[in-house]
């Protein structure tokens, strides 16, 4: 008898693949089993032998690639097996199970279920806090740390080794390994750094050349530049002392010497530099003389146009904005108004067109006269030795020192330690006297193991495995990494150091306060960016000849509006379900336009209302659906795959090895859509598991192109939007989805506070973790799911604020010489 | 164009012919004193090298017809020019559960590495490492690797369960160990010839790494005492990379004499922005770390494992990863070959580069060794046999070119990894999962 059972509740598989993807049964088809049970284990385990144990045992293996067994899964004592009950609730909360078209159990007793199930897990998980192993800062906490102790920006990714990912994201602790690589270069970045922060006039001159990416255009407005003015290139620069730097910018050539620009112009166009805005610079580029010289000598033509462009200049030592541009000719050229796309990407031996920068060096300082007057140097030099006495000169030092090592290590720093400071000061101050003493001490700071990495002692008294709460200390910088990706500032550094960050309501006015601190901006650009995967879209591109209207200018665009968006709803504290939901953007005239939104003019962001009820939220953006979309065509199974990891928190698993892939349409065949094939692969029953709850997830944004713009129609044949979700609803486009996902809103905020808590602890969760991402998510459901809330919730919470001591190492292991290659 | 020396100073960027604006100047009249030239033929030092494309190639495409005398197949056509310094080695098989997630850190040792995402990562030790051991001692740096992909911008690629750290990692100096890449040749430049200026200020320069990496190696070892066992390895682990950094700097300055300082070249001014510049530069720079003896060994890695890139230059507008999954479409796999093709060429013209570099008797290219391939063959189906695989270089007299090595299909990749580590005078008998060797 139960053998048929089983057998009965497997045969969904095929069934599923033969219906069309909808309608489905929106009723539990097992309705004779709507009699609540009485909530006894028995009854629990009855319910789960008879509508998962059919498919979930230990001989069918289901699913494939990750099996669970469910005749072994303990319900007397569900944490001895936590880990599979785990998934089960995560199943369960999104309708997933059993299959639309398998016996179901009633909602009722689902729900009741679930509830009874992670009540048991949660009265048992607490408190186990997990390890809070030595963290050491990735590249960009070390970046924004060097940023809020000495007030230099540098452009660190390109002088770091980037830090590979585990749990999805790069600031894991256990996985930030040091290699001699990485150590060098701290220990060569530092000691830049500390020149660039002191202004060391001694400095050579040194030229860094940028290059704008070679899919942006340059026949538009260009972010950073005034009004009025027509591609280019904008730079932040930072210029370590006060002196004559060297501007080399070089025109666009299609070949070694033809720049383009020079030839075909009726009047020539005007080159413009600016310096924070303020033009020092300006060239006639084509027009009547360059065309006829141009007609003489290419090459000639070429190198004066390019002579014509540099120019050296005094500059103060400090970040400045430098530009360089065109300006923006009231009547266009009659040549130019034939181009009918937006991209303006030279190909080949296109010579033809505006003139364009190619790249632009910048070298110096040649003859320094002085280290300037910089942030940098207000915020280190909090004294002057009053005389040239070495005494005098000393005391100040070890105030400075005393000062930035403090904020640096981010707790009380030791006299041995500062003493230690002071003999690499002294070093310095015999070199070359005072301010190379203080500069080589800076360098020492920020190369140490001090400031790269943040951890806590260990209490002698515990016994292994023993919880205990972190020290303040340790605990303030664990909030300054989880909310402003950097080091804590002075005023959380005091409370922890006074020992009140634990007394009421301290911690949460430091949240607070710091989630309204424009640091926050770092809960975007790093756990946001990570989790949306938005860090791909950099490197993307789409078929430019089959989206003749995409550039690297659209692809900043769609970066910035959803920017804007994710600020405008973490750091504006609304609900998280306003990421899936909101009824407004963020948009400027071009990306506007990209969507079909009337009414926006101008190449400014703005807030715009939105009226289409598809456009709304983060599945109706560019940036998402571009990211999820192959080269020339949409991919339903990238988009839905998408939606379950990162909107569901349930990423489907790999495709079993062997699995066919989707076939492909051969010449001679009829031609077949992407759903027709799909529906075909699904047929495999290994194929359907997964992709009967990701394909209509990715059919539902069908109206989405490629790049993110609507469409009625994909190659002639009318878009069919139409679907069933895992738990029985019906969609028909972005709107449905949309409905769909918030009206289990406590799935959505699960993932974000799920993702949240592995950003915020720095390791991957274990399932005791689960208890506190359902104890935080029930209490921010009491506020709507603001922001804040489920910050707070993650912040207070034992992982968050307790470790465990841990257990000791196997002997070999043990602290020692270690295995590597010294001499 | 010459510019004087004694007007410029030593950062500025020499405009060469080419108009490679942020890469290096011509290379010759650069190369400081203790120098490949220099050297007798005797002495000629082995230099290793492997280079890993992501991805895969198709065997029928990349595979020559016939065992024996190498006849190049269209793909491989680049290679012409210096066909006799190369092989192609057919037959071979990745280790096995290589993967887009795993492959890359399997390639160079064969075994296998560990599933987790967190502190327990482990993998083998590669090639390249025992070599960096055996012949990279007496260099400033034992190993260079390179890569042009920075990883930090490839988020859903790496498997569940599955640190990126193993899509990120070909050399591991031990098992636990990955050694990171350099992507920016100006902080490749960096650190293969240290710092600029005067012998007087570089010295003095070196003497504050010196001191400061003194007192860092003593707070680390305070540090140390202070943490529970399992920070105080990762502390350990701190320790004996300073170590090796301070040993580096020892190896510098002897390397350096303060009378090289006028012939070092101008550094590299960024990153370029076309893929192509990016990996001709870093070749160069191994050219001239090969050149100078400032590094015997290096691994480069083309590109991460089933990353978005895409390559709109040669045609290929989708990426690289989704052409390698043709499905039998012939334009899919008609561009899956070009890429293939482009990346081979930029190759074949690094070979070319050390060819025409001379040293002792013969030139640079006849006293390296080096492989250069990928993971996977068929890359529709993850195929990890009938791997493309190319073996270039003389080895110093030890390994013939010019010739298409079959060997009977499947056989461990790793087999080829021992005879090479025979070739570099090492005595490995196995290595992850070898079963024997491959006659080179």
């Amino acid at each position: 008898m139960k053998r048929s059972v089983a057998l009965a509740v497997c045969v969904w598989v095929s069934l599923t693949a033969a219906m069309t993807a909808r309608p489905a049964p929106q009723v539990p088809v097992a309705t004779q089993a709507a009699a609540s049970p009485a909530p006894s284990l028995t009854a629990y385990r009855a319910m789960i032998d008879r509508y998962c144990v059919g498919c979930h045992n230990a001989r069918s293996k289901t699913p494939a690639g990750d099996p669970i067994d469910l005749a072994a899964a303990n319900v007397d004592d569900p944490a001895s097996t936590a880990a599979t009950w785990e998934r089960v609730i995560r199943r369960l909360n999104l309708g997933a199970m059993p299959p639309q078209d398998s016996p179901h159990p009633a909602a009722g007793d689902l729900n009741r279920f679930v509830t009874w199930l992670s009540g048991r897990l949660d009265a048992h998980a607490s408190p186990r806090p997990g390890r809070f192993p030595l963290h050491r800062l990735n590249r960009a906490e070390y970046g924004n740390a060097i940023r809020d102790l000495l007030d230099v920006k540098l452009d660190f990714a390109s002088m770091l080794p980037s830090d590979s990912a585990s749990h999805g994201f790069d600031n894991i602790s256990d996985v930030l390994k040091t290699s001699p690589l990485l150590l060098e270069r701290y220990l060569n970045v530092g000691m830049r750094v500390a020149a660039f922060a002191v202004g060391d006039t001694t400095l050579d001159a040194e030229m860094t050349t940028y290059q704008p990416r070679p899919d942006r255009s340059q026949n538009q407005y260009i972010e950073g530049l005034p009004l009025g003015t027509r591609g280019g290139i904008v730079v932040d620069h930072y210029f370590p002392v006060d002196g004559e730097y060297d501007f080399r910018p070089e025109l666009w050539a299609a070949a070694a010497s033809t720049v383009r620009g020079l030839e075909g112009f009726e009047s020539p166009v005007r080159y413009e530099a600016l310096v924070d805005g303020v033009p020092v610079k300006w060239a006639p580029v084509g027009g009547p003389a360059d065309d006829a010289f141009s007609n003489a000598d290419q090459g000639a033509a070429s190198a004066a146009a390019n002579a014509r462009l540099h120019f050296r200049l005094p500059v103060r030592a400090g970040l400045h904005r430098v530009g360089f541009t065109f300006v923006m000719k009231t009547s266009a050229e009659s040549q130019l108004l034939l181009q009918p796309f937006d991209q303006d990407i030279p190909e080949g031996n296109d010579g033809y067109g505006w003139p364009r920068l190619m790249r632009v060096s910048i070298t110096g300082p040649y003859s320094p006269t002085g280290p300037g007057d910089t942030p940098a140097r207000r915020a280190i030099f909090i004294c002057r030795p009053a005389s040239n006495d070495a005494a005098l000169a000393r005391a100040c030092a070890r105030r400075i020192l005393a000062r930035l090592s403090r904020q640096a290590y981010s707790r009380p720093v030791a006299a041995t330690e500062l003493n230690e400071l002071l003999t690499i000061y002294d070093d310095g101050y015999r070199e070359r006297g005072f301010e190379r003493g203080v500069q080589l001490a800076l360098a020492r700071i920020i190369s140490g193991p001090e400031f790269l990495y943040r951890g806590d002692r260990e209490p002698a008294a515990l016994r292994a495995g023993a919880v205990y709460p972190v020290s303040d200390v340790a605990l303030a910088s664990r909030l300054s990494l989880f909310l402003w990706s950097s080091i804590p500032d002075r005023e959380l550094l005091d409370a922890a150091v006074a020992g009140r960050l634990r007394q009421p309501g301290v911690l949460d006015g430091q949240v607070r306060r710091m989630l309204a601190d424009p640091r926050a901006q770092a809960l975007v650009s790093n756990f946001a960016s990570q989790w949306l995967y938005l860090r791909n879209v950099p490197r993307k591109s789409p078929d430019f000849k089959t989206f003749p209207d995409f550039d690297d200018n659209l692809r900043q665009d769609l970066l910035r509006e959803t920017d804007l968006f994710l600020n405008s709803v973490l750091l504006g504290d609304r609900s998280v379900l306003d990421l899936i939901d909101a009824d407004y953007t963020f948009l400027n005239e071009r990306l506007a336009r990209h969507y079909g939104v009337p009414g926006v003019f101008g190449d400014a962001f703005r807030r715009v209302t939105l009226t289409d009820q598809n456009r709304r939220g983060l599945l109706g953006q560019g940036s998402i659906l571009f990211e999820t979309s192959p080269a020339t065509r949409t991919s339903p199974v990238f988009r839905g795959k998408w939606i379950m990891t990162n909107i569901y928190n349930a990423p489907p698993l790999p495709p079993p090895p062997d699995v066919p892939a989707l076939e492909e349409n051969t010449s001679g065949a009829p031609l077949r859509s992407v759903r027709e094939r799909l529906e075909q692969h699904r047929r495999n029953p290994v194929c359907a598991s997964c992709h009967r709850a990701m394909d209509p997830l990715g059919f539902a944004l069908e109206n989405f192109d490629p790049v993110g713009r609507w469409r009625a129609s994909d190659s002639g044949k009318p878009i069919d939007a139409g679907g069933t979700l895992m738990d029985g609803a019906v969609v028909d486009g972005p709107a449905a989805l949309r409905r769909a996902i918030v009206a289990r809103p406590n799935v959505f905020a699960g993932t974000v506070t799920e993702r949240l808590l592995t950003y915020a602890l720095a390791r991957g969760l274990e399932p005791d973790d689960l208890s506190v991402v359902r104890a935080v998510v029930q209490k921010a459901a009491k506020e709507n799911y603001r922001f804040s809330s489920i910050v707070t919730g993650i912040v207070q919470s034992v992982p968050f604020q307790m470790t465990q001591k841990s257990e000791p190492v196997a002997a070999g292991l043990q602290a020692g010489p270690g295995s590597g290659s010294a001499p | 164009m010459m510019i004087s020396k004694r007007h410029v100073p030593r950062r500025t960027f020499l405009k060469s012919v080419a108009g490679t604006a942020i890469g290096l100047p011509l290379l010759d009249a650069m190369v400081p004193a203790a120098t490949a030239q220099t050297r007798t033929a005797a002495a000629a030092p082995f230099r290793f090298g492997a280079v890993y494309f992501p991805n895969g190639a198709l065997p029928n495409l990349w595979t020559p017809s016939a065992a024996g005398p190498l006849e190049l197949p269209p793909l491989l056509g680049a290679f012409n020019p210096v066909k006799d310094r190369v092989n192609v080695v057919s037959g071979l098989a990745a280790a096995p559960l290589s993967e887009h997630h795993s492959a890359t850190s399997l390639w160079l040792h064969g075994g296998a590495i560990r599933k987790t995402e967190g502190p327990d990562v482990s993998s083998g030790k590669t090639l390249d490492q025992f070599v960096a051991e055996a012949v990279g001692q007496e260099t400033p740096m034992p190993s260079l690797e390179i890569g042009v992909e920075d990883m930090s911008g490839s988020f859903g690629m790496c498997a569940f369960g599955y640190s990126c750290i193993y899509m990120n990692s070909l050399a591991w100096r031990t098992p636990t160990t990955p050694l990171p890449m350099e992507l920016n040749p100006r902080t490749v430049f960096e650190r293969l010839f240290g710092d600029t200026g005067t012998p007087a200020e570089r010295a003095a320069r070196r003497a504050s790494k010196r001191s400061i990496l003194d007192s860092v190696r003593e707070a680390a070892g305070r540090l140390r005492s202070q943490l529970g066992p399992q920070d105080a390895r990762t502390m350990t682990e701190y320790l004996d990379n300073i170590r090796e950094v301070e040993r580096r700097i020892q190896l510098a300055e002897r390397q350096f004499k303060a009378s090289d300082a006028d012939i070092l070249p101008a550094a590299p001014s960024g990153v370029p922005s076309s893929y192509e510049e990016h990996v001709t530069l870093l070749y160069d720079l191994v050219v001239l770390a090969f050149r100078s003896d400032t590094t015997r060994v290096f691994t480069f890695m083309k590109g991460v494992e089933a990353s978005p890139i895409s390559f709109p230059q040669i045609g290929v507008p989708e990426s690289h990863h989704i052409v390698s999954h043709h499905q039998g479409s012939q334009e899919s796999i008609a561009k899956y070959a070009k890429v293939n093709s482009y990346q081979a060429g930029l190759f074949a013209a690094f070979l070319q580069k050390l060819r025409d570099t001379p040293e002792g008797d013969g030139s640079l290219l006849d006293h390296s060794l080096m492989m250069y391939g990928s993971a996977m063959s068929n890359g529709n189906v993850h195929d990890r046999s009938q791997l493309p695989i190319v073996v270039a270089g003389g080895a110093g007299g030890r390994v013939k070119g010019g010739r298409h090595i079959v060997t009977p299909n499947p056989t461990p990749l790793s087999n080829l990894l021992v005879s090479m580590a025979d070739k570099a005078g090492l005595e490995i008998d196995r290595l992850g999962n070898s079963t024997g060797r491959v006659d080179l």
